[in-house]
Order: C-alpha cells, then sequence, then structure tokens
C-alpha cells in the first residue's frame, strides 16, 4: 500500500495505491472512485449484532469497508466528507493512539482497530461518545478532521488543554482529564459547554481547527425554521 | 534475535511520539536499544538502582520506567505483558514494592471504571424498566426530545417500503373524496407542523393507519364498508391526532425500551433513528393504548367539529366497528375499542353547541360505486 496526499488543504483526497491481492480498511462512504480491479466489501465485524450495537453506540458512521485489490493492482481515491485535513501516519507496532469515531479514514490491513468504552465521565463530558476507537499493530493509518490537523507533542508530564470538541487523536501514552474550564476559559474556547481536557505527556495529541457542533449551530442561524 | 520494538523511550531530543526501542532486562539492569532513531542500533545500559516504577497511559495500562541519564530524564513506556513479567523476574527487591503499588492502582482505577459503568447500567436498566411498566413520563420525556424531522424521516421511509409493496389507488373519485376531507380537517389544525400525506390502497382490509410524521393509508376495504363520508372523515381525524400527539414514537420508545431510553439519555440519537429503521415495518403493526385511543377520539372529535364536518358519523361508525361478526376487522387490532368509547363521545358531543354541518362537494354513493359498491336500490 503506497498513499498521497492529493490538493492539500480545505478540500484533499487521499490516493492509495494496492498491489495486487492487497486490502485497505476504509470508513464507509469514504471512497470516491476505484479501479475496476478493486472489490468493495462491506464488513459487519462481530456478527450482525455486534454491528448493531456499533453503530449504536457509536453512531451510524462507523462501519468498515473493506477495498480489495482481488482483480490485479490498482488504486482508490478516498475523501472525508466534511472540509478538513488528512494526515497520515506509519504506525511501527508500538505507537497506539486513540481516535475519535470520526477521525478515521482508512488504515492498511494490518492495523488493528478496536472500540473502546471510555471512562463514564470522559464518555460524558468528552465530547467524542463512549467509544472512541483504539488503533495500533503495523502500517499506514490515514486520519482527516475537520478544518486544519494541529499537532502537540508533549514530553513526559508536559501538560496541554484543549477543547472537547477539537480532539481528534492521541497517543495511548498520552492520558487526559476532563475537567470544568475555569470561568474565564470559559467564554474563549469555542464549544461553550464549559469542559476541556487536560492532556499530560508523554505523546502526541492531534486537534482539529474547527469545531463541528459549533459549526452546526453557525449554520443553523441561516435555515429559515418554517412556520 | 528479534530487533522489532517492545516499548517506547520518551526523552528531550527523542519525538514527542516516542522513539521505538527493543528492551531487554539483565541480572543488573535493562538495555534500550533503538530501532529507528539514527544511530539505529545504538543502546543504553541502564542499572535497577537509577529507575523509578510508575503506571501510565489513557487506562493505566502501561508500566513506566524513568530514569536520569547522561541525555537527561528518559522514560520508557512498557505494555507488552511478557516484558512486563520479565521485569519482574529480573527486577530487585526493592523495585518490587513500588511494582505492586502500581499495578494496585491500575487495577484500582479499572475497578473504578467498571463499578462507574456497572452504576450506569443499572440506571439504564431501572430507567428502561420504568418506561416498560408505564412511566409515562419518562416516554414524554424522551419523545420530547426527538426532532420532529426525525419523526418524518422515520415515518416516510416506513410509508414508502410499505406503499412500494401495495396496490395504490391513484386517482378517481376515493382519492379526490378522502383528499377533501383530509384538507378540511389539517386547515383547522392550529400551528401544524406536519405535512399530511393521503394515500388510498386498493385492500379488503378494514382499516387505516397513521405513520409518525403524517403519513396516512386508507384501505379501500373501510371506505366500502362506510355508508357516510362523514365516517371515513372520522377515523381520519382520529389517525391525525394519533400523529399530532405523537402516539406512534411513544408506542416505539416504549417497545425499544432499553436501548432507546440508553441512546436517548446519552443523546446519541443518530444510533437510535438507526435502530428505529429495523423496527420501520413495525409501526405499521403498533397497538395503541388506550389512554391514547380516548386522547385520539375526544381531539378528533373536536377537529371534526372545527372543520364543521358531522361527528355523528364517526360515533356510528365505531359503535358499527365494534360489533362482532362484522368480517374482518382490522381497524380495532390496532385501535383497541374499549366499551363506552361511542357513549363517551356522544356525551361530549352533547355538550358542544350545536353544529351545522358543511357539506362535502362529493357524493358519497358514487365515490363507493367507483370501489365496486353497487349503488343503493331504491325502496
Ligand atoms: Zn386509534
Amino acid at each position: 500500500m503506497r498513499s498521497e496526499i492529493l490538493y492539500p488543504g480545505a478540500f484533499p483526497m487521499v490516493r492509495v495505491e494496492l498491489a495486487a491481492g492487497e486490502q485497505i480498511k476504509a470508513e464507509s462512504g469514504a471512497m470516491v472512485g476505484a479501479s475496476p480491479t478493486i472489490d468493495v466489501e462491506s464488513k459487519m465485524e462481530g456478527g450482525f449484532l455486534g454491528a448493531l450495537s456499533r453503530k449504536l453506540l457509536t453512531g451510524e458512521k462507523f462501519f468498515f469497508q473493506t477495498l480489495r485489490a482481488s482483480r490485479g493492482p490498482g488504486e482508490v481515491l478516498l475523501a472525508p466528507t466534511v472540509p478538513g485535513e488528512i494526515v497520515v501516519l506509519e504506525l511501527d507496532g508500538v505507537n497506539e493512539y486513540m481516535v475519535q469515531k470520526d477521525g478515521f479514514l482508512a488504515g492498511a490491513d494490518t492495523v488493528s482497530i478496536e472500540s473502546k468504552m471510555q471512562s463514564f465521565t470522559r464518555g460524558l463530558m468528552g465530547g467524542e461518545g463512549f467509544f472512541i476507537l483504539k488503533i495500533g499493530g503495523k502500517g499506514t493509518l490515514i486520519l482527516n478532521s475537520f478544518g486544519a490537523i494541529h499537532r502537540i507533542d508533549l514530553k513526559p508530564d508536559q501538560e496541554y488543554i484543549v477543547d472537547n470538541s477539537h480532539m481528534v487523536a492521541w497517543s495511548a501514552t498520552t492520558s487526559y482529564n476532563i475537567e470544568r474550564a475555569s470561568s474565564g476559559w470559559v467564554a474563549s474556547f469555542t464549544s461553550g459547554e464549559g469542559f476541556v481536557c487536560r492532556f499530560r505527556g508523554p505523546g502526541v495529541v492531534y486537534i482539529q481547527s474547527r469545531n463541528p457542533g459549533g459549526f452546526g449551530a453557525w449554520i443553523r442561524q441561516f435555515i429559515p425554521v418554517s412556520e | 534475535m528479534s530487533s522489532s520494538p517492545n516499548a517506547l523511550c520518551f526523552g528531550y531530543e527523542l519525538p514527542a511520539s516516542g522513539a521505538p526501542c527493543l528492551v531487554r532486562f539483565g541480572g543488573q539492569g535493562l538495555t534500550v536499544t533503538f530501532v529507528s532513531e539514527s544511530p539505529v542500533g545504538w543502546s543504553e545500559e541502564v542499572p535497577f538502582t537509577a529507575l523509578s516504577v510508575s503506571v501510565g497511559g489513557l487506562d493505566h495500562d502501561q508500566l513506566v520506567l524513568k530514569w536520569t541519564g547522561d541525555r537527561g530524564e528518559r522514560a520508557l513506556y512498557l505494555k507488552d505483558a511478557d516484558l512486563i513479567r520479565s521485569f519482574r523476574r529480573s527486577a530487585p527487591e526493592s523495585l518490587h514494592a513500588p511494582f505492586e503499588q502500581a499495578a494496585e492502582r491500575a487495577r484500582l482505577v479499572r475497578r473504578r471504571r467498571r463499578m462507574v459503568w456497572g452504576v450506569v447500567a443499572g440506571a439504564i436498566l431501572v430507567l428502561s424498566a420504568g418506561l416498560w411498566r408505564g412511566g409515562d413520563l419518562l416516554v414524554a420525556l424522551a419523545v420530547e426530545r426527538i426532532p420532529p424531522e426525525w419523526e418524518q424521516k422515520l415515518g416516510e421511509s416506513a410509508y414508502r417500503d410499505f406503499l412500494a409493496r401495495q396496490d395504490i389507488v391513484k386517482e378517481g373519485p376515493a382519492v379526490s373524496a378522502v383528499q377533501e376531507m383530509t384538507r378540511r380537517l389539517v386547515e383547522q389544525i392550529p400551528n401544524n407542523p406536519y405535512k399530511f400525506e393521503v394515500t388510498v390502497v386498493k385492500s379488503d382490509v378494514v382499516n387505516a393507519f397513521a405513520l409518525p410524521g403524517g403519513y396516512i393509508v386508507v384501505f379501500t376495504g373501510l371506505m366500502k364498508k362506510a355508508t357516510a363520508a362523514e365516517e371515513v372523515a372520522g377515523v381520519l381525524s382520529h389517525e391525525l391526532n394519533h400523529v399530532l400527539q405523537r402516539h406512534g414514537l411513544e408506542r416505539i420508545v416504549k417497545r425499544l425500551g432499553l436501548v432507546a431510553a440508553a441512546s436517548i439519555v446519552f443523546g446519541d440519537q443518530q444510533g437510535l433513528a438507526g435502530l428505529m429503521k429495523q423496527f420501520g415495518v413495525e409501526l405499521m403493526t403498533l397497538k395503541f393504548g388506550r389512554e391514547q385511543e380516548t386522547e385520539a377520539d375526544l381531539t378528533g372529535l373536536q377537529l371534526l367539529y372545527r372543520a364543521k364536518i358531522d361527528p355523528s358519523g364517526m360515533i356510528s361508525f365505531f359503535e358499527r366497528l365494534s360489533e362482532k361478526d362484522e368480517g374482518r376487522m382490522e381497524w380495532l387490532s390496532t385501535h383497541p375499542m374499549s366499551q363506552g368509547r361511542a357513549e363517551r363521545l356522544k356525551a361530549e358531543l352533547a355538550a358542544m353547541p350545536k353544529l351545522s354541518p358543511v357539506p362535502f362537494t362529493f357524493e358519497w354513493a358514487a365515490v363507493r360505486e367507483s370501489l365496486g359498491v353497487p349503488l343503493p336500490a331504491e325502496p
């Protein structure tokens, strides 16, 4: 698998080249185009009930697709639903990332994806739901964000505070706590909900420069309300 | 010897995401060999006496070994179970106590998390048990949180699914008649959030149903059974009010119980939509409750009255429908008839000021004839 980001910026697309017989996992609905040698297979991992409960608990979006170059080598074009950046990470077998469910775009077949239940407070306040994805293994991982992706590097015990709706992914070696923002923070953070995440290194934290919920609220004010 | 990394090393000059490395424990201490930092294969030896032990990581599932070396502070994150066991075997007595403390702390965090989830699951169970036992207040609260657009989407998908398998009467006197009745009723609904849609389906089933969001189906069987247009208008008025009072949603929320309560309470309405779709087919067979019937009857009666349609048609039709041996009475299976229902409506009607009804523009006998019911013979 070889990947290349096309049109970097707000409306990127990623081209993935697959050798014959190679396959990748992709978020369902991410495929824009593909060579005729590629087969699409919707995988309901964990059977129907597993898929249903995942759909219920992690939201509609998280159904995988397997894209396989079954009839010879070929390429796939993938793009996220929302405008925003794409970032490619190479996993080396020891690095693991926690990814909020909308952040996953695609990954090599050798990348392992696990849906994990968070602690209750984190799930309730964290803004990324009760389930997050734990992604490990070896190979290419492709993430997407809403807006630009910003990377924050944390040394051991170094802390950083992020508004809860801006989180995309973070190293499994990083821990975080949800905190009520002190009154001065509330107004300056974009979600306005008054909750922030205090990350503690070591590790890296990827955040997105736009807040999906905030954007939705902004859009709604222009939609005429029918009486 | 394997060179695939088994740990991550953090330090001042190392990458923030950690440098993959190979860790081995020996009699005196550990050896860290970097596998991707240049120079590749460069290693550091650290004596056990220099190490401090703690747990780290998001789930407190990683063993953290820290020391201060020639290049400043270093932290090693281990999560491989074999490697952690190997540390425990080789580490001297002095590190056992901190190790056990760290392990205990990790167990505590995990136990506390399980406990919180247990309490939450218990609360959901109690809540949904409340829903099952008719905690009407909770149902009402949950239903209130469902946006009307969803209700519409849900109803519409079930409606289209259903109609795709039916013989639809597309035009003619029956369709115009039903549309005229609906129009007159809907005009009298103040602040109507729904865009009602009515379809006549060719079938001997004596029934009509309303899906959430305002999608209504009337079977020709019911129209044939009615001896006056006001009777059908009565049924329509009753159905419209099931929609307006969101009775269908109330039933669904009750039926889904646990799952629905959980996802509504957690605000995951997307998931609920997916689930409701699975139950979409069941919408047609949802049986309304007795209280919902009474509510739809009374508000239906008032709506007929405001639309200047004689409500006595509704009452007499209900009376006829509740008589036994009237052939296939599917309407009763989804709208349970309770005793005194017609009487209650009669009393209600008697208390209202006298109404001078405005007749419909069509002849009911002609409508029925178009459905294959012969015109009544002149006596
Ligand atoms: Zn009814």
